[in-house]
């Protein structure tokens, strides 16, 4: 029997591949580098930051062997301004600019959440990223409460955002969802899927009608077209 | 200590209910408001009728003069001004919806602040009453105000039951601190106070607490000493005299006492009922105070004669624990050496009064010959100009400290000395402070009137254990390594300066040891090395100890008086202060020796400082190189010092260009903690802090960046314009680093590591040199020469780099430049270019 899952990834499946991000820790005990799969890992002195991959900074964090350096963008004075600045335009905020460097990177291993990420812009997992660090280094983060709250407020803001964005998709035009976050798309793609698929297959009925009708008007059969995307469709 | 049986007679001034009084800031007047519709003004020394102003409202809730005018506030929400030339209403200052709670004017008298029973509290200018600021966001109505003597801060009481502090000296009035639980939470026509009130020298103020008590908290937060066990009954008023010698209060146990601020006693008792305000005169021993029957009494000769001489007294210190202006312990320094500096803490200065006396008469008039006065024993009989260019008892200036004796007065020269200090403590700051803050950890300590307790932290958990211990000797510097913590204390009356090591883990039952030094030597600094224990005294001493405290070595240094030392490994660097330079002040001179080797590396050499410059910080990076902060955010550090001569100071990292300064919007400084790992370690200080505090700072780190040019602005859409400098940077950069590691290398016996590090760092220089050809290449023809140089500067052990560097030059068709490579090459091959 198929899996009945939905396309695309599950919101814990979001989570997993988040937890590749680099974050800044601050060892309390050393620990030699390891020889892991995805490559060696920086030896641990303390008190010297150290970036380490997520999972690996949250294991260390529930020992009680290391602190976690919160990003700068997940301070309440950053998400303050990045949800003024998201209530205030249509658009979505910025992502971070790309870093510079010789070698190329992809979007899921950028330094965006170490302490050097810039504060003023959302990273791509910043909605999970931002939950497991509250859920497991809420005393490493300064008033926690708070920016769990502008959390909140950011997450609802672009969620509206990106509802009210599949309205004009009904006059067939498109969405710009530059700065959507990994979760934000998982969560989203039922719904605008959904609703993408609906209007392709209203606007096909349409399509089908006009087409049939200019078939009828000129005479000659282009419907055969017509009849293949139908096929499709189905 | 005495209870005054004589009573002066009161006045009916007012009908029962609240009333209030203040002198004018001259003293001549007395003003006096209250419930009925009357103003009474009694003019100082005269016994006769007050002059009665009939012309205002009733109910007056606040008074507050200035030398010719004074306002009042009333219940019905309108603040008035009046006259004092002509006893006559003047004009509406503003009015509020609802009542008036206080008045305060600042002390230059240009403002008036208003604070009603509405969220919003206003500062008029008295000159122009549409220029206000407004102060928005109280969460409950106001109770009391009270301006901070220099006039640029307001402390605000409110009945929420804190004490905001605003920083009035912008168009937008700003909070600059909160002071919660401390004041108790009253409505706003209550009769008890919880008036928080400036102390004259303006760096703390009194608040009435609900124990009855009045504490006493400065500016930064911290609680000081309080007025304890005096009261019977809720704190109605209270104020400092105007010297700040005494704090007088009275509470509903009817009695008002007098302290004195020095021991927090009570000197004075006197019973009265129901005193709900009273007044010092602001120069002569009277007392003005009135009930809450309406009565005023005027009280001459208020203290008794041995009291009265306290307020003779020029301006006297607040209550301090530790005073930060009288101690030079640890890494405090003074400031007086010459003259005043201004810190950066000062409050903005007062500017002379054009055409005053003292510009008319011109700088003779503040010199010696007119001064047939001589202040002999600081009692302030003489009246001194101080630093603002006015004569004093101006209650306006913020205490300075005690100052030195004849200072101004007598034409002796002293050179300015550097203070000495320990790397890496910091001074009291309430009754804590950091003896060590670095890498391995942190010691502080609590002062408990008759004892400290130190505390020792670490970062890595699992390799120390953090330890605590009471102490009795009051240590005073400390050293943390990760093999023990080395302690000092200054001597006292019965015992002298005493050394105390503690190492971290023995294997025998005990081996901390404690060393007594000899009777009259007190220790400036102490350092700890993975081998010795340095000590420098006040007699010029450099006493060298073994870890087991063995003295292995004393001697006098050659430049004093001294000022630190560090320590790492068998070597020691000691400070010390050297000859007169032109500007008035020492040199600062530093020598370093092995100890194991009987060797100097460097003897007597300059530690190159501007002028004016203090040194901060100077500690061994982790590589065992010397490294130095100074008081312009400069880290440097020694190159090539082992070899006599030969040394040194190069820049690494100046903190005023960092990047994060660019904007000139954040106004921070650093405090430094160590170089280790090729970074700078400091501790980030914001808002116009000196030092670091509790809670415990997070460390912060910074690449190195040697100033080489403007710091290359980042412009994200032509990347290629900021690399050649930024290149050129981390090629001076790198090719230090590898210096210093050459140097290593030579000197002690590299492991294997170190030494393949160091050829990975020639390689990495050569590679650096290739990218900066790369550039050279790309930005054109005429470029070649510096090409062709940035070729020669590659050391190149192998010649596989200068073959690259050929293709590089042949990929952009640099024909030329690729020839004479290849030649430069050949030479190189035959060992030809050895000169």
């Amino acid at each position: 029997m198929a899996l009945t899952l939905p396309p695309g990834l599950t919101p814990p499946e979001v989570a997993f591949l988040c937890e590749m991000e680099l974050v800044t820790v601050i060892p309390r005990q050393r620990l030699e580098g390891l020889q892991l799969l995805g490559g060696p890992t920086v030896p641990l002195i303390p008190p010297h930051r150290t970036p380490l991959p997520l999972w690996l900074a949250l294991l260390l964090k529930r020992q009680n062997r290391a602190n976690i350096f919160p990003p700068p963008w997940l301070s309440p004075s950053s998400l303050d301004a990045i949800l003024q600045l998201e209530t205030s335009s249509p658009e979505f905020s910025d992502t971070p600019p790309l870093p510079r460097s010789t070698t190329p990177v992809s979007p899921p291993f950028l330094p965006s959440a170490t302490a050097d990420a810039p504060p003023d812009a959302l990273p791509y997992h910043w909605l999970e990223l931002s939950t497991l660090l509250l859920e497991a280094a809420s005393d490493d983060i300064p008033s926690a409460d708070h920016v769990r709250r502008l959390l909140r407020d950011l997450r609802e803001v672009r969620m509206a955002k990106l509802r009210a964005g599949v309205e004009v998709l009904e006059g067939g035009r498109e969405v710009k969802m530059n700065g959507v976050g990994a979760m934000e798309v998982s969560e989203g793609r039922a719904f605008i899927g959904g609703v993408v698929d609906g209007l392709r297959k209203l606007g096909a009925g349409r399509e089908i009608s006009r087409r049939e009708r200019e078939g009828e008007e000129g005479g000659l059969g282009t419907g055969g077209e017509g009849d293949n995307e139908d096929d499709m469709e189905y | 200590m005495t209870s005054v049986t004589q009573r002066v007679r009161g006045r009916p001034a007012h009908p029962n209910g609240p009333t209030f009084l203040t002198y004018t800031p001259d003293g001549t007047k007395l003003i006096t408001a209250g419930s009925n519709n009357v103003i009474r003004v009694y003019s100082t020394g005269s016994d006769g009728e007050p002059t009665n102003i009939d012309d205002c409202q009733e109910n007056n809730t606040a008074v507050a003069a200035s030398n010719d005018i004074f306002i009042t506030g009333s219940e019905d929400g309108s603040v008035t001004v009046y006259s004092l030339e002509t006893y006559l209403y003047e004009r509406l200052l503003t009015r509020c919806t609802l009542p008036i709670r206080d008045l305060a004017l600042s002390p230059d008298g240009i403002w008036a602040a208003v604070a009603s029973d509405e969220l919003e509290i206003k500062i008029i200018d008295i000159r122009d009453m549409n220029n206000v600021l407004r102060i928005r966001d109280l969460p409950k109505p106001p109770k009391h105000l009270s301006f901070h003597p220099s006039g640029s801060h307001l402390a605000v009481s409110c009945t929420d039951g804190a004490v905001y502090i605003y920083s009035i000296t912008t168009e937008d009035p700003a909070l600059s601190n909160k002071f919660d639980g401390y004041i108790r939470r009253l409505e706003t026509d209550d009769e008890r106070s919880s008036k928080a009130i400036w102390h004259p020298d303006g760096r703390a103020f009194a608040v009435p607490m609900a124990t009855r008590d009045v504490q006493v908290i400065s500016r930064d937060g911290e609680k000081q000493r309080a007025f304890l066990g005096g009261h019977m009954g809720d704190i109605t008023t209270l104020a400092w005299s105007p010297n700040g010698a005494m704090l007088a209060t009275s509470a509903s146990d009817r009695k008002i006492l007098i302290w004195e601020t020095k021991t927090q006693k009570v000197i004075a008792r006197y019973d009265y009922t129901g005193v709900i305000n009273f007044a010092w005169h602001p120069r002569d021993n009277i007392f003005s105070f009135v009930t809450s029957e309406g009565e005023l009494f005027i009280y001459p000769n208020f203290l008794s004669p041995d009291n009265a001489q306290l307020l003779q007294k020029s301006l006297q210190p607040a209550p301090f624990i530790h005073d930060p202006l009288s101690e030079t312990s640890g890494n405090a320094r003074k400031t007086l050496t010459n003259g005043l500096k201004r810190t950066p803490n000062d409050p903005p200065k007062r500017q002379g009064t054009p055409n005053s006396l003292d510009d008319i008469l011109g700088p003779e008039s503040a010199g010696e010959e007119d001064d047939f006065v001589e202040d002999d024993d600081g009692a302030g009989y003489s009246d001194e100009v101080n630093r603002y260019g006015k004569r004093s008892y101006d209650l306006l200036n913020d205490y300075e400290g005690p100052v030195p004796k004849r200072r101004a007065t007598q034409q002796s020269w002293e050179p300015s000395i550097h203070e000495s200090f320990q790397p890496g403590s910091t001074p009291w700051r309430g009754n804590r402070r950091y003896l060590c803050l670095n890498l391995t950890g942190f010691v502080w300590t609590v002062d408990q009137d008759t004892h400290h307790t130190v505390t020792v932290e670490f970062y890595d958990r699992e390799f120390h254990r953090d330890f605590h211990f009471t102490d009795p000797y009051l240590y005073d510097k400390a050293c943390l390594n990760e093999h023990g913590t080395l302690f000092s204390c200054p001597p006292t009356t019965e015992n002298p300066a005493m050394v105390f090591y503690r190492p971290h883990e023995t294997w025998t039952s005990r081996a901390d040891w404690r060393t007594q030094l000899p009777a009259g030597e007190d220790v400036t600094a102490i350092s700890l090395s993975d081998s010795y224990v340095v000590v420098m005294t006040s007699t010029n001493y450099v006493r060298i100890f073994t870890l087991f405290g063995l003295p292995v070595k004393v001697y006098r240094q050659k430049s004093s008086p001294t000022v630190t030392c560090a320590s790492w490994r068998d070597y020691i660097l000691t400070l010390g202060n050297g000859p007169v330079g032109g500007d008035g002040s020492t040199s600062l001179l530093y020598s370093i020796e092995n100890v194991k080797r009987d060797e100097v590396c460097q003897s007597e050499d300059v530690v190159a400082l501007p002028d004016n410059t203090q040194v901060q910080s100077v500690f061994f990076s982790d590589q065992g190189d010397p490294c130095l902060y100074d008081s312009t955010g400069v880290l440097l550090i020694l190159q090539h010092w082992r070899t006599p001569g030969q040394a040194r100071w190069v820049p690494l990292l100046d903190t005023k260009t960092l990047e994060r300064l660019a904007g000139g919007r954040k106004e921070e400084s650093y405090w430094p903690v160590a170089v280790a790992q090729d970074k700078f370690h400091c501790i980030i200080l914001k808002g116009g802090d000196q030092y670091p505090y509790f809670p415990k700072p997070l460390l912060s780190e910074f690449d190195f960046r040697i100033p080489c040019t403007t710091a290359a602005t980042e412009d994200p859409s032509n990347p290629a314009t900021s690399e050649g400098p930024r290149l050129e940077e981390s090629f001076v950069r790198s090719s230090l680093m590898l210096s210093l590691l050459e140097d290593l290398v030579q000197a002690t016996n590299a492991s294997h590591s170190q030494k393949s590090e160091l050829s990975r760092r020639e390689v990495d220089v050569d590679k650096l040199l290739l990218q900066l050809l790369n550039v050279e290449c790309r930005e054109g023809e005429e470029r070649g020469m510096k090409a062709l140089e940035v070729v020669s500067l590659m050391r190149d052990r192998s010649g596989k780099l200068l073959e690259a560097a050929g293709k590089v030059a042949g990929r952009y068709g640099r024909t030329v430049l690729q020839d004479k490579i290849s030649e430069l090459a050949e030479t190189r091959l035959m060992g030809m270019d050895e000169d």
